[in-house]
């Protein structure tokens, strides 16, 4: 099911909040963890057994490595665990790639699986990962409740595309955390603009994609148009989820770790990961980076977890070479930036602006190309100046008619809406302007949305597959 | 967040929510979208296997979109929102220029053509090569060609589709009627064009045949108003056009015949009750049919007219009716060509194969 669908927002929305409106605060947990359930078996009905096995098995694990912390028998249940969310994670989302790999380099011929990937696997299977191995750790204690692990785990507002809430972050708040109006009205306030961005923004940004994709009347723009709107439409979409998620999170008392923090106004590779998909970041550095050495034994070695890290980073939003290409191009700029790029670009602040948005518009036209020739083909067309039309008429159509859309993203990108949005908000007069007229305008937002989404335009969340 | 204001917005967007959930509950589903012009989903059955195979989920999602309440009006406001607020040029193609609500067609497809041609060469093997047949070519281009390029929106390379069609199609002489043809031609909301603007077109089209036809009509006004078929599909509020039909004695001496199903029944040139319903459109000679054939007694000569066509056609034949004793309409559409020679007998009359540019680009047998 989707945030940004209609069964979401007018049965399972309102149906929901009733439900655990009216039940009794010890009930609350099982009363999200139900929703939860139904929502991942409306799409996807044959593995939802599989979901709630793995948190099953997620949840009896952490008694053991609770038990045996600090020795020996308390590594082999982590690793235990470790191997079997890794592997149910790797048997879905890398059998054929290894299987294809595998053929390609020793001319063999075994056949495809063709699993189909469960929705979600790579969220939750992190967030189980991170509870057991924080378990280990001693950072928390094991959930005794399993209503309360499986409400966890299977929270419907960061199920399926993130952001990745570790167990930490919601421990306390599973067994007691408080609900105020003002709380409600922030997440709604949350949900309803990360709804306007995933369905006026993305939705309409990713029909220009599409647009390109099908048409045969390529030119330099048409590609330069294609790159800049992917690049807004993914992050609109990602981040318009994030926000989504958070503000539901929000209404039923949950605090969200936040996901995105205008990551195109970063001066450098270093910090637009600071800003985009954080919990992904700090997931890997705190489980990855961190246990392989980190930054303590020395920069040969920093730098090999730079590039272990990415190439995982990489591998985990897809099971294909350009994924883990897009990773490793991200590791070398990191690299570059770390052996002293980045004092240049601390200088010079304009350079570094520019610096990113490039850098990142080639990384996302390198992770939406369906293959490597693809990917090369659309980079190469970036530059194809005499060898491709500079404009074709699609492209100028594209520009023409989309051209709103695509600057209200950009400008939506950067902090601006929201500073002016304090800034009237803060001052005498227009701080009562603002009280009136914001209820009004999210709201006009919802109708908005709804429209679009009734006249049934184009809908996919991009990170669905991952 | 003040407290009024978190009140406020938690109330007008409960309001909606759970307005709209409300609504869903306890209003009775709709059958049939006008606008649109299509049947509605139901709210599907709710079994284990419906749900287990997730064709409950899948219908269900199409039906909380179809019987949106409010749905039209909904559509309308994205309508809306696509062009005033978000200033984009189409919205699912869909664009006004000139007064007009118009498609874009575009770009060419050389494939589909070529199915399209294809199709009709397989009639002249299968029944005309051997027959002594005058064969004729016409395409109706559609609205467009005229209103498209002049406005900045994209539109198919016309001269491309015309010379493929011709050297395809390279047995049947070609009448070109696009310089006969203005915006004017057409509806506002339709992608048809007007029948009573016809009179140059038809004229043009009877001299590349070779016979003269009757310019004595009298023109008949429709009292429905005309929303077009793109009144529905872009969801914006319009002014109807008006539909007119030209008659005359000629015309109401003829007799039509309607083969639908396969048995001849009396038909009409112009079907008034058809009128009244969903498309007004269907006015002319009963809307989509495989085969009607026009008999008109009062002709000059005995020559006859076998007309491949499509709904452009339908306005079309009344006015060619005059110069042939007898025409006979075929529509590709809806009758597999292996059976026309159960109804047709080729033998030397004028075949005409006229299509509209709309039509080529999207495979006739579609």
């Amino acid at each position: 099911m989707l945030f940004s669908g209609i069964p979401f927002l007018y049965f399972f929305l309102p149906l929901t909040v009733l439900l655990y409106a009216i039940a009794p605060r010890k009930c609350k947990n099982a009363v999200l963890l139900l929703a939860s359930m139904v929502f991942y078996a409306w799409g996807e009905k044959r593995l939802v057994f599989l979901f709630a096995a793995t948190i099953f098995m997620g949840w009896l694990l952490g008694f053991p490595i609770e038990k045996f912390r600090g020795r020996a028998l308390g590594k082999v249940f982590l690793w235990l665990s470790v191997l079997l969310d890794l592997g149910l994670l790797c048997y879905f989302k890398y059998a054929d790639f290894f299987i294809a790999n595998f053929n390609a380099a020793f001319s063999l011929s075994v056949p495809l699986l063709h699993i189909a990937l469960p929705i979600g696997i790579s969220f939750y299977v992190f967030q189980i990962l991170s509870y057991t191995i924080d378990v280990y750790r001693g950072s928390v204690p094991a959930q005794k409740n399993l209503i309360n692990f499986a409400a966890y785990v299977s929270l419907f507002p960061q199920l399926i595309a993130g952001p990745i809430v570790r167990y930490a972050d919601v421990a306390d708040q599973l067994q007691n955390r408080s609900h105020s109006l003002e709380g409600a009205a922030i997440g709604l306030r949350r949900f309803l603009l990360g709804l306007g961005k995933k369905v006026l923004l993305a939705n309409v940004l990713g029909e220009v994609c599409t647009d390109f994709r099908r048409s045969t009347d390529g030119s330099v723009l048409f590609l330069w148009l294609y790159a800049v709107c992917f690049m807004m439409q993914v992050y609109f979409d990602f981040s318009g989820y994030s926000d989504m998620a958070i503000g539901l999170g929000k209404l039923f008392g949950f605090r969200f770790p936040e996901n995105f923090n205008y990551p195109y106004i970063s001066r450098s590779i270093t910090e637009f990961w600071r800003r985009w998909h954080i919990s992904l970041g700090s997931w890997f550095r705190d489980y990855v980076y961190i246990p392989l050495g980190g930054n303590r034994r020395g920069i040969a070695r920093q730098l090999w977890n730079i590039l272990i890290v990415w190439m995982l980073t990489g591998l985990w939003h897809g099971a294909a070479w350009n994924f883990v290409l897009w990773g490793l191009y991200f590791a070398v700029l990191l690299v570059i930036e770390k052996l002293g790029f980045k004092k240049v670009l601390d200088r010079h602040k304009a350079l570094g602006h520019v610096y990113v948005l490039f850098a990142v518009l080639l990384g996302f036209v390198l992770f939406n190309a369906a293959d490597l020739a693809q990917a090369g083909q659309d980079i190469l067309g970036l530059f194809s100046f005499g060898r491709l039309p500079l404009v074709s008429t699609e492209a100028l159509y594209a520009l023409r008619s989309n051209g709103v859309v695509l600057l209200l993203a950009i400008l939506g990108a950067t902090p601006v809406p929201k500073k002016l949005a304090a800034k009237l908000s803060e001052s005498k007069h227009g701080g009562r302007v603002f009280s009136v007229l914001e209820p009004i305008a999210l709201t006009a937002l919802l109708l908005v949305v709804t429209a679009y989404l009734v006249d049934g335009s184009f809908n996919p969340f991009l990170y669905f597959r991952f | 967040m003040k407290k009024t204001q978190s009140i406020a917005l938690l109330s007008l967007a409960s309001l909606v929510i759970f307005g709209f959930f409300a609504a869903f509950l306890f209003r009775t589903p709709g059958d049939y979208s006008d606008a649109e012009r299509r049947a509605l989903a139901q709210m599907p059955a709710f079994d284990t296997e419906a749900l287990a195979s997730g064709r409950f989920m899948e219908k269900f999602e199409q039906y909380s979109l179809d019987q949106f309440p409010l749905r039209e009006k909904m559509r309308t406001l994205k309508a809306l929102s696509v062009r005033y607020l978000f200033r984009q040029k189409d919205d699912h193609g869909l664009y006004t220029t000139d007064g007009h609500l118009c498609k874009l067609e575009y770009p060419l497809s050389d494939q589909k053509v070529s199915l399209s041609t294809q199709k009709l060469r397989e009639v002249y093997e299968a029944y005309l090569r051997d027959s002594e047949c005058k064969i004729y070519l016409s395409v109706v281009p559609d609205k467009n060609y005229f209103l498209a390029p002049k406005m900045g929106y994209p539109a198919m390379d016309y001269e491309a589709l015309v010379q493929k069609v011709q050297r395809d199609l390279d047995f049947a002489a070609y009448i070109d009627i696009f310089g006969t043809l203005s915006a004017e031609n057409y509806y506002k909301t339709d992608p048809h064009w007007k029948q009573e603007t016809l009179l140059p077109t038809a004229q043009y089209l009877a001299a590349g045949l070779g016979v003269r036809i009757s310019t004595q009509y009298t023109q008949n006004t429709l009292d429905i108003p005309f929303y077009g078929v793109y009144v529905g599909q872009s969801a914006l509020p319009c002014k109807p056009d008006t539909i007119r039909y030209l008659t005359s004695d000629i015309l109401d001496g003829c007799t039509v015949t309607d083969y639908d199903a396969g048995k001849a029944k009396p038909g009409v040139l112009y079907d008034r009750e058809k009128a009244s319903g969903k498309d007004p459109y269907e006015l002319f000679l009963m809307g989509a049919n495989p085969l009607i054939t026009v008999e008109n007694p009062n002709a000059d000569g005995d020559r006859e007219l076998i007309l491949f066509r499509d709904s452009f056609g339908s306005s079309l034949a009344p006015l060619l009716v005059s110069g042939y004793s007898k025409i006979t309409l075929v529509d590709l559409r809806y009758i597999r060509s292996a059976l026309l020679g159960s109804f047709i007998d080729f033998q030397a009359q004028d075949v005409l194969l006229l299509y509209s540019t709309t039509i080529f680009n999207n495979n006739i047998s579609m």
